[in-house]
């Protein structure tokens, strides 16, 4: 009767975040991240970045071109701000966009006064997001891990491309303003030294606020996360979805295998891990060993209990097929939002695991023990997989994933236990049977990235 | 969104236990500190109040409740005692008092398994509030400042305005008069006030009402980015909530067939959205009548989950053209095993989960089901987006929802929470105030008796006994004082008496010595 086309509130309004800051200081990484996280919880989001727009004219400039004297230079960087925002304002008027990223240096407060305006008269709020940073071993980190392998220096000596890209930054200097009193009206957030101070000033309305919260619980130490399904479970055998049953003997074959798999991984010296399970028996099982073994500190979780079920809770996908023929069709057609009778939809879980994509943000190494359904969400927020793909996505049972994050993505790398289980997986419109997990050294499904 | 993940975390490690936190309101004591300060102390409590009911441990110790303590009644305070630069005696009673307050912040953190001490105290002098995390660090307890900071004049106006008219020290005096007078009462009493400005300490900063905050988090990630987030979100504005239960379905018994209205449902959300529409019609009459002739009624707006009987009860609102929103946090408690079972039935299956039950009505969770704060958790997101929603906003919803919506609203006992009745014929309107929210009842009319008692889908799940618990009694909320929200127990009923309209003070007694 109501359709609601978005999970979260987004309401009328339509916001362009504006990146403020010196190249080097993880601009691009937020965006990124922001976009990804928008796109996840189902507001559509987009990142202009003006660079790209820059280096169609000019792929690969020297640091002379940036230098603010430099009367041609600045006017085909002018010419690039210029098309990003029109193809920003284009993309709003379209109607699909509501968050529209604009990464960018903004350096002067005359930028920022351009771009407000030109959003405001296109009814378009505006939250400027400044990331400043003194630390020079973090600048240097970033010079070296992110720009040498931009393709402004594509195919270059990685030394002289760190030599000329810190000109570039020089030039910046020259005429950098950061956001001040001048700009108290606007509404931003100012990022020092990755967080360690961050100052909020006039943000109006909720998606905002939580924008805000989630940039504010972003770091960029490094660390992993590692994904595990529990061990094949009484329910796997049978074929019944959902429940609240054991973990059968091949299951707990996995669960006291897990440590070394965990170990083969690759973990580096004195790590801590903290562990994650749901509330369900056959994750807190699975999990058993590797907490007496490791002794690391365990968290048991409610919001990574699997998909709720409803009233097919404890059937075979043969006998939902059967007893509901319609809405097996209907899953089928739109598994992401389809919802059970009486339990929950793809999308319904995403809103559900929100809280705990913040708290993995703020955390460092996690291994979580969950679901299938739960583990495709949380893949899926990582590896950026569309919504109309997560839901049909394989994961194998007794296979333990490792997630680290990159500065342009993240790495995934798949550790199988070799220790046979059923196949839980379907194929969209396939038949309902459950299959025998495939043989040994059986190539792990795509996946898309 | 926001999370108490933080609340599930301190709830299941002990390792956390121990990492006690305190978090100091900057301004306070100052000389007549709760009409000084009334967005600054709204902001504590309300903190208070949030923390609490996440299930995080918290008390507040205001410093000035110490110093009135001590200081027996209708003697006078040494003039000097707010100043920087007081005589040997004052400066020793000012220690005296100090001391003795954060003797019972230990205790509370220490041997009472509190979790987060706030004390509100003034702080002026980043010297003090240097030796003062210090001195807590020896104690093992993290420090976190929160300052409010405000020069806004505007603000500080409509602040000592709201507060300044109802208070009996001006009964017959003009707002303008009032206002004018107490502020040069105060500014000629306010002490020498350092602004945060330590990077060394953990403190956010709050400035002209959450105009700007300014988080200097060296290492206090923990809470306080949750705390950030809720101030965010956290403004004082005189807009409507309420709350109704969805109409009868056709299925009530079963949580899983997610069963559309009846007849009688139907006929339900007729009679309810009659009864609010003409209500707010009163209310908008009654201001223009009391000489605001341009009243106008904020928009607004309509929460249901995504269930499909409070999606169909929104039907008449949504017809008239009412902005409708679902949200699937808002889905009822989830009955797990004991659903369509009777009491009798589920004390036979589960004798040892009844038993735990009986115990800790709020947080025990039956096999399969949510426990009261497990729906808590689910439905923090709500409470942010409340606590920012400008418009007047009207929530379906299924009475355990209502319940712990209705709890964090009006500061209720958790251990009461799943114990509150939302009668069918009543329509719940809460009007938020800067120390106390206000609930009012709205009677829907002409409804059959069998639909109006609590939700037949509702979890049986045993009730110790007790007396008749409504609502309207006060509803096992503090009420000056008389509950402890943070204890296990319930508010006893003895102490509940009616009143009308309920008022529910979030100031609680058992916060002070």
């Amino acid at each position: 009767m109501f359709a609601t086309k978005f999970g979260l509130q987004s309401d009328d309004y339509k916001i362009c975040v504006v990146m403020v800051g010196l190249p080097a200081r993880g601009k691009s990484l937020i965006a990124g991240k922001a976009m990804r996280y928008l796109a996840w919880v189902g507001i559509p989001a987009k990142v202009f970045n003006v660079g790209s727009y820059r280096r169609n004219a000019t792929p690969q400039p020297a640091a002379t071109f940036f230098d603010p004297h430099n009367a041609e230079g600045e006017r085909m960087r002018r010419a690039a701000v210029e098309a990003a925002m029109s193809d920003m304002l284009q993309w709003f008027n379209d109607g699909k966009g509501v968050v529209a990223i604009l990464d960018a240096t903004n350096s002067t407060k005359q930028r920022r006064q351009w771009i407000y305006e030109s959003c405001r008269e296109a009814d378009i709020e505006t939250l400027f997001v400044e990331s400043i940073c003194d630390d020079e071993e973090l600048i240097m980190t970033n010079i070296l891990e992110v720009k040498t392998t931009s393709p402004d220096y594509k195919g270059q000596d990685p030394e002289l491309a760190a030599l000329d890209f810190r000109n570039r930054i020089r030039n910046y200097e020259l005429v950098y303003q950061t956001i001040d009193d001048d700009e108290k009206d606007y509404t931003y957030v100012k990022l020092i030294n990755v967080g360690s101070t961050v100052i909020i000033n006039q943000i109006k309305d909720y998606l905002s606020s939580r924008l805000v919260y989630y940039i504010q619980n972003l770091h960029i130490k490094p660390r992993s996360i590692w994904l595990s399904r529990h061990g094949e479970s009484e329910f796997n055998l049978t074929g019944k979805i959902g429940g609240d049953s054991n973990i059968s003997e091949r299951g707990e074959a996995y669960a006291r295998k897990l440590p070394e798999l965990l170990r083969k991984s690759g973990v580096p010296p004195n790590t801590k891990i903290v562990i994650w399970t749901s509330t369900l028996r056959r994750t807190i099982q699975t999990a058993r060993h590797l907490k007496a073994e490791t002794g690391f500190e365990k968290l048991e979780w409610k919001a990574l209990d699997e998909l709720d079920s409803g009233v097919c809770d404890g059937l075979t996908y043969e006998e939902i097929a059967e007893k509901y023929p319609e809405d097996f069709a209907a899953r089928d057609e739109d598994k992401y939002n389809y919802r059970y009778r009486g339990g929950e939809s793809y999308r319904d879980v995403v809103i559900r695991l929100e809280p705990i994509i913040m708290e993995l943000e703020r955390s460092e190494n996690v291994i979580i023990v969950t679901h299938q359904a739960v583990l495709r969400c949380i893949y899926s927020y990582f590896m950026n997989v569309p919504q109309e793909k997560s839901p049909w996505m394989e994961v194998p049972l007794h296979t333990l994933l490792k997630l680290t994050p990159r500065a342009y993505g993240t790495e995934e790398q798949r550790f199988k236990a070799d220790i046979p289980a059923v196949s839980t997986w379907r194929g969209k419109g396939s038949s309902a049977k459950h299959q025998e997990f495939p043989a040994e050294g059986a190539e792990c499904p795509p996946t898309a990235h | 969104m926001d999370t108490l993940l933080t609340a599930e975390i301190v709830a299941n490690s002990p390792q956390f236990r121990r990492k006690s936190s305190i978090f100091v309101d900057a301004i306070h004591d100052l000389p007549e500190k709760a009409d000084l300060a009334p967005a600054q102390l709204h902001m504590s409590v309300a903190l208070a109040r949030y923390l609490r009911w996440l299930g995080v441990k918290t008390r507040i110790f205001h410093l000035g409740d110490y110093r009135r303590a001590t200081i027996p009644f209708g003697e006078d305070m040494p003039d000097d005692y707010f100043f920087v630069n007081a005589s040997a005696s004052s400066v020793l009673l000012r220690q005296k008092i100090v001391r003795k307050c954060r003797e019972d912040i230990y205790r509370f953190l220490s041997h009472e398994n509190g979790q987060i001490a706030i004390y509100d105290a003034v702080n002026p002098l980043a010297s003090g509030r240097r030796s003062l995390a210090k001195e807590f660090a020896k104690h093992d307890i993290e420090t976190l400042f929160i300052e409010s900071w405000c020069d806004d004049e505007r603000i500080i106006e409509e602040n000592v305005r709201r507060v300044k008219i109802s208070s009996p020290d001006y009964v017959s005096w003009s707002p303008e008069d009032a206002v004018k007078h107490y502020l040069t009462r105060i500014s000629s009493r306010i002490p020498q006030f350092q602004t945060m400005e330590e990077k060394d300490l953990n403190y956010i900063k709050m400035i002209n009402a959450g105009e700007r905050l300014i988080v200097n988090n060296c290492s206090f990630g923990y809470l306080s980015n949750r705390i950030v987030f809720y101030l965010l979100n956290l403004h004082i504005k005189s807009r409507r909530t309420y709350f109704v239960r969805a109409g009868v379905s056709k299925d009530a018994a079963s949580y899983k067939s997610d069963s559309g209205l009846s007849e009688q449902g139907d006929d339900y959300a007729r009679k309810m959205t009659e009864s609010l529409l003409a209500h707010r019609e009163v209310e908008k009459q009654d201001m223009i009548a009391r000489g605001d002739a341009s009243y106008e009624l904020r928009p607004l707006k309509v929460w249901t989950s995504t269930r499909r009987r409070t999606v169909e009860t929104a039907k008449y609102l949504y017809d008239k053209g009412y902005k409708v929103r679902q949200r699937s946090q808002m889905s009822q408690l989830n009955p797990g095993v004991c659903e369509k079972m009777s009491e009798r039935r589920i004390r036979a299956e589960w004798p040892d989960e009844v038993a735990k039950h009986e115990l800790d009505p709020y947080h025990h969770r039956y096999p399969r089901a949510e426990s009261y704060h497990d729906l808590a958790v689910r439905l923090e997101p709500v409470i942010l987006e409340l606590e920012r929603e400008q418009n007047d906003l009207l929530i379906i919803a299924h009475e355990s929802v209502l319940r712990v919506l209705y709890g964090y609203l009006m500061a209720c006992n958790a251990a009461d929470i799943p114990f509150l009745e939302f009668p069918r014929d009543e329509i719940i309107e809460i009007i938020p105030e800067s120390y106390q929210n206000e609930a009012r009842r709205i009677h829907i009319p002409d409804l059959p008796e069998e639909i109006i008692p609590a939700s037949p889908e509702d979890l049986k799940i045993p009730v110790p006994p007790s007396g008749f618990v409504s609502p309207i009694q006060g509803l096992g909320s503090p009420m000056d004082g008389a509950a402890t929200p943070q204890s296990g127990f319930r508010t006893p009923s003895g102490l509940r008496t009616p009143r009308e309209p309920e008022r529910i003070s979030q100031q609680h007694v058992e916060d002070v010595v």
